[in-house]
């Protein structure tokens, strides 16, 4: 018999993730897009900004830029999204 | 002082055999038999690096992952790497976790990038990390299990899962293991790490993120500007042409000579290189690389291919005899990932 070792993370027990409390309906809330700056991400966002309007009766929404699409967003928006927004929709449009 | 425990989960197996059949199926392996990770070979590589288990090698942000020795060491030795070349494989890791090779995006990318690692200085002659023919593989241990225990790490460390967080379209066989040194013995130039900022005896690692080498050729010019030329024309439409970040030109043996037989220094060898490799806007556009209307003054509107001159890295590497040396694009942007360089510490 021989004994091998994992070679990978192996993830903590009482690690966890703290997730926003979500909403239970849209109507009335304030919608931060934030885009990866990929061509065309910003014309599919607007789109989803626009059905989440008509559809689902979000108060607003507003578009923030990350500084390019392969880095977290920056600390500056983040901020802005914590005190104006209370729906935050991030993803790629490629 | 007793030894620092490995803190690692442990698995029994009834022979290596059983052991490499199991590390295929936990997803352990990249495709390839891993040697089985032992307490004692595990503790070897450690040794060879002066390193506790527990220290952070690199801390990658984005996957808020800890990288500690003992995991680099693990999956060195799964990669078959020598203990002496663990050093190697730190300096490499602690490079792909520095923020200014930016891991999320080369790591994950659709675009697919290698971990191009060039070796300079002593160790890459202690180790006998391969400079010359069949550059890019096979043949040299060093060479292949180093890039493969870095990937390794990138797999079981931080997650970087084909198909999953590595999403890359083709990827391309450089992400197997992508390591090369600088012929320093015969070429007549400062190597890279010099003029990068480090000093000729210290041993540096460089990581690119890279698309796979793209080999060019010229039997026919009898100096620097016929050879070079060539090279400008076969790199002017590459990667993704639009807003790259870094090109790598590995010039070979023949090449190399005849290049410095007319006196160009790399240096040289970048600006030239650099003013050959504009676009019009007029071209970007008719084949598609570029959004919108030809607009008049196009045709002599011009964009570079990188940024500077010195986004283009110069290395002198592969066999002494062909006509042949190669390019190779980096991966995204500028603002994506920087080329970075870290010293081998021993």
């Amino acid at each position: 018999m021989i004994e091998i070792l994992d070679p990978t993370t192996e993830a903590a027990a009482a690690q966890s993730i703290a997730w926003a409390p979500r909403p239970t309906a849209l109507q009335g809330k304030r919608v931060a897009l934030i885009q990866n700056t990929k061509f065309n991400s910003d014309q599919l966002l607007r789109r989803i900004g626009d059905i989440l309007k008509a559809e689902y009766g979000v108060a607003e929404w507003k578009m923030y830029d990350k500084h390019n699409a392969s880095v977290p967003a920056h600390a500056e928006i983040i901020e802005e999204i914590k005190k104006s927004a209370d729906v935050m929709v991030a993803g790629i449009g490629d | 002082m007793a030894p620092a425990t490995l803190t690692s989960k442990r698995f029994t197996a009834h022979d290596e055999a059983d052991a490499i059949e199991q590390a295929f199926a936990k997803g352990w392996s990249d495709g390839l038999p891993v040697v089985p990770p032992t307490e004692a070979r595990v503790r070897a590589m450690l040794d060879a690096a002066r390193l506790q288990p527990g220290h952070q090698v690199a801390f990658i942000r984005d996957r808020a992952v800890a990288v500690t020795a003992e995991k680099v060491a693990i999956n060195a030795v799964m990669a078959g790497c020598r203990p002496e070349y663990m050093p190697v494989v730190v300096a490499a890791v602690e490079a792909i976790g520095d923020p200014r090779w930016s891991y999320h995006g080369p790591g994950t990318s659709t675009g697919g990038a290698g971990v191009l690692m060039i070796v300079n200085g002593p160790i890459a002659r202690e180790l006998d990390i391969n400079a010359g023919d069949n550059l890019f593989g096979p043949g040299w241990r060093s060479n292949l299990t180093i890039g493969r225990a870095v990937r390794l790490v990138m797999r079981n460390v931080i997650g970087s899962l084909p198909g999953l967080l590595d999403r890359g379209t083709l990827g391309h066989p450089g992400k197997l293991s992508y390591v090369i040194a600088e012929n320093e013995a015969e070429s007549p130039w400062a190597p890279l790490h010099v003029e990068r900022g480090f000093r000729p005896e210290q041993s540096v690692v460089t990581v690119i993120a890279s698309d796979a080498p793209h080999q060019f050729y010229n039997q026919l010019s009898p100096g620097a500007e016929g050879i070079l030329t060539t090279l400008a024309d076969d790199m002017r439409i590459s990667g993704t042409v639009m807003g790259q970040s870094t090109y790598v030109v590995v010039l070979a043996g023949e090449h190399m000579r005849t290049i410095a037989a007319s006196g160009w220094d790399k240096k040289r060898i970048r600006q030239f290189l650099f003013e050959k490799t504009h676009n019009s806007y007029a071209h970007l556009k008719r084949t598609q690389r570029m959004s919108g209307e030809i607009a008049p003054g196009d045709e002599q509107k011009m964009r570079p291919l990188v940024a500077s001159p010195d986004d283009i890295l110069v290395v002198a590497a592969g066999g002494r005899a062909g006509a042949f040396s190669c390019y190779i694009p980096g991966w995204g942007s500028a603002k994506s990932s920087q080329a970075t360089s870290k010293e081998v510490k021993r």
